[in-house]
């Protein structure tokens, strides 16, 4: 019968205030009801094992970096030195200093970012166009052309070089250089071929190397230049672009149709609701692809050893050797070199690292709203 | 009259629109087709163009021998099977790379799937500096791909700050860098009768640990990005029935990821298969810069070509057989 809880007790009552004071439970009893029990302990736990868990494996992600920015900044003598370990001691920026200096790290730098940017400008836009005709549009074969991007996504770019070489080599679509150039051939008809060897519409005593080597070749050389990885990625089958036409494809199907037809109806053409409606909308994705595309083709060393056989354009991966100053036959070499080594990869990804400072959050956002689904 | 009248109206109205409505549909199917075609242009003259005869161009190469004249173009000349007779039967180290290598694969792919939605899980809940952990686990995707692989893989220096000892054997191998030794795990594993295997696997993979983070990057961004697809509303009618952590994990979020699982594992065989620190990759590109051994390696490329295509078509034979699709209406 007592456990009837008792009537609110007014304490004080004003013109428009009034204060009430209700039974309540001890601080005491609330706070062990709280806290003293299976399911808060349980939590806690988890809640520890979770962060040290992710600490750590952000220390094994973080640590690589860490060893190699500590050795970059150890002088010669840091590496014979055994109490040396993480932290220098005799503070040097000579390998810097050097590898600016002799290894041409600005003019890689800006070779680089011109090829990196524009090829990964291109790559989303392209990517962007075939995503969004994979997605949105039914038409008799779209099935076939999702089959060879994945196909082009499966074969290894390894299988190919050679004859990627071979075919920016001695470039030709369709053989309309070779017409041109009076080097095409028709099986065995005499008169044919001399009228075709007839047709030559390049000077023959230009200087222009390019048309040399059409003139010699009946072929565009291309190699040594940007346009064999602006030829690839115009087409999108530039390095991943599988993967980036895959996933705009499903970020593109996860967009409701709904937007479109409205556009539609208002007499809007497809091409214009694609870049006046679809792409404002699809930002974070497409930045997500453009820091894809930009940082893989920056620290790319496949195709730019592949296409650029001279060493007139230097690149980010040619800078990776050891500056003819610090070259050095004492004891300490054979960690110093990797040290230097290391230190020209620090350089190699600074850029990188600041760009996805700015660009981390839209990497995120992007895929979180990509609504990936594999149907 | 009046009802004369208004039978022509009924039936004259939709004889005049009847037509021209199934015309006007039929065409915008067709423009919309026509706009897909266009959409994808781009890709179809860049596949018939270029990347099919540099797929053509490949596989008669790796049957032939090629010679560079200067100022005439090149002259192939058929060789039939002799590059892999070659790349077989005459290169010493082929046969036993593609073996080890493959050995490798089968390891790594259920690691780096295992370890990339367990992280996705982990950061897909919320708590406090989920922010910075996502951007921290994202950094190897950037960062250490392309040229940054190869300097690592050379890169004794951080094997020796990591652990001075292993240095002094001169293999550039820091042998006491494990973190966890067999002996440690069987200790732990001891009552739990788990065969040898299993516990020589869960070693494996944790001194492997670094490598199996950095190359579950992508895998981790398209579980994420399964999970955040998930209705919250599930799971909020599995708490009310009074599910467990545990329970919802397999019982909702593994049916309902489970052709992300598909989609990574094939990515996974793809990107091991393909990438540069792969051991059988490298020893194909080693073979490419030596002379006149371009052509044979164009032949053992194609060779392990068609043992990825074997190995996808496994893994998707295995794994779709476990996807649960949602019926969506």
């Amino acid at each position: 019968m007592n456990a009837q809880p008792t009537a609110p007790r007014v304490t004080k009552e004003t013109k428009n205030k009034i204060k009430v004071e209700f039974e309540r439970t001890p601080l005491i009893e609330r706070l062990k009801a709280k806290f003293i029990n299976m399911a808060f302990v349980t939590d806690v736990i988890w809640y520890i094992f979770r962060l040290l868990l992710l600490i750590g494996i952000a220390y094994i992600v973080l640590f690589p970096f860490y060893t190699k920015i500590a050795g970059s900044f150890m002088a010669k003598e840091d590496f014979v030195d055994v109490t040396v370990m993480l932290i220098p001691k005799h503070f040097s920026l000579d390998i810097y200093r050097f590898i600016i200096l002799e290894n041409d790290y600005f003019t890689a730098f800006g070779n680089t970012l011109l090829l990196a940017g524009s090829t990964a400008i291109i790559q989303t836009f392209i990517c962007c166009l075939i995503g969004y005709g994979l997605a949105k549009f039914k038409f008799k074969g779209a099935k076939y052309v999702f089959l060879a991007v994945i196909l082009t996504m499966v074969v290894p770019h390894q299988t190919l070089q050679l004859s990627m070489f071979m075919e920016f080599r001695f470039f030709d679509i369709l053989g309309i250089v070779k017409f041109l150039s009076g080097h095409a051939t028709v099986g065995n008809i005499e008169w044919l071929n001399k009228i075709l060897a007839a047709i030559n519409i390049f000077p023959a005593e230009s200087k222009n190397a390019i048309l040399k080597g059409i003139i010699a070749d009946g072929a565009l050389n291309l190699n040594n230049t940007y346009w064999p990885l602006i030829v690839l990625s115009l087409t999108g089958l530039g390095f991943k672009n599988g993967l980036y036409i895959f996933m705009l494809r499903q970020f593109f199907r996860g967009v409701p149709d709904e937007l479109e037809e409205s556009a539609y109806i208002d007499g809007s053409g497809t091409f214009r609701t694609f870049l006046q409606i679809i792409l404002p909308l699809s930002v974070p994705m497409l930045i997500t692809v453009f820091l894809f595309a930009f940082s893989w083709q920056w620290t790319d060393d496949f195709y730019t050893k592949l296409f650029f056989t001279s060493s007139k354009t230097i690149l980010m991966p040619d800078i990776v050797k050891i500056p003819t100053t610090l070259e050095t036959n004492y004891a300490g070499q054979n960690l110093y070199y990797p040290a230097i080594r290391n230190t020209c990869g620090l350089m190699i990804i600074f850029p990188l690292v600041i760009l996805y400072a700015f660009l981390q959050n839209f990497l995120v956002q992007g895929i979180e709203r990509s609504g990936l689904t594999a149907d | 009259m009046t009802n004369d009248l208004q039978l022509n109206k009924t039936v004259s109205v939709p004889k005049a629109v009847k037509p021209k409505k199934k015309r006007r549909a039929a065409s915008l199917d067709k423009r919309k087709a026509r706009a897909g075609w266009f959409f994808v242009l781009p890709f179809i003259i860049g596949f018939v163009a270029v990347y099919i005869p540099i797929i053509f161009d490949s596989i008669r190469y790796s049957f032939s021998r090629i010679k560079i004249i200067p100022g005439e173009g090149f002259t192939i000349t058929n060789v039939g099977w002799e590059n892999y007779r070659q790349a077989l039967f005459v290169n010493p180290d082929f046969v036993k790379t593609l073996l080890s290598g493959l050995q490798q694969l089968a390891f790594d792919i259920p690691a780096i799937l295992l370890f990339s939605l367990f992280m996705a899980v982990l950061l897909n809940q919320k708590m406090v500096g989920r922010a910075v952990f996502r951007a921290i686990f994202f950094i190897p995707v950037i960062l250490a791909t392309g040229i940054m692989e190869s300097i690592e893989a050379q890169n004794v220096l951080g094997d020796y700050l990591d652990d001075p000892d292993g240095i002094a054997d001169g293999s550039g191998q820091s042998v006491a860098s494990d973190i966890v030794s067999a002996i440690d795990i069987e200790v732990l594993f001891a009552n739990m009768r788990v065969g040898t295997e299993i516990v020589e696997y869960v070693v494996r993979a944790i001194n492997n640990i670094f490598n199996i983070v950095n190359r579950s990057g992508v895998q981790m961004l398209i579980f994420l990005a399964g999970l955040q697809s998930i209705s919250p509303a599930i799971y909020e009618s599995c708490q009310i029935d009074g599910a467990t952590g545990w329970e919802t994990f397999w019982k909702i979020t593994f049916p309902m990821i489970s052709p992300m699982i598909l989609v990574n594992g094939i990515y996974t065989v793809i990107d091991s298969f393909t990438t540069d620190s792969n051991t059988v990759m490298k020893f194909i590109a080693n073979e490419y810069t030596k002379s006149s051994g371009q052509e044979v390696s164009s032949a053992m490329a194609w060779m392990y070509f068609m043992i990825v295509i074997v190995a996808i078509a496994l893994i998707a034979a295995i794994l779709s057989a476990f996807v649960f699709y949602q019926r969506r209406d």
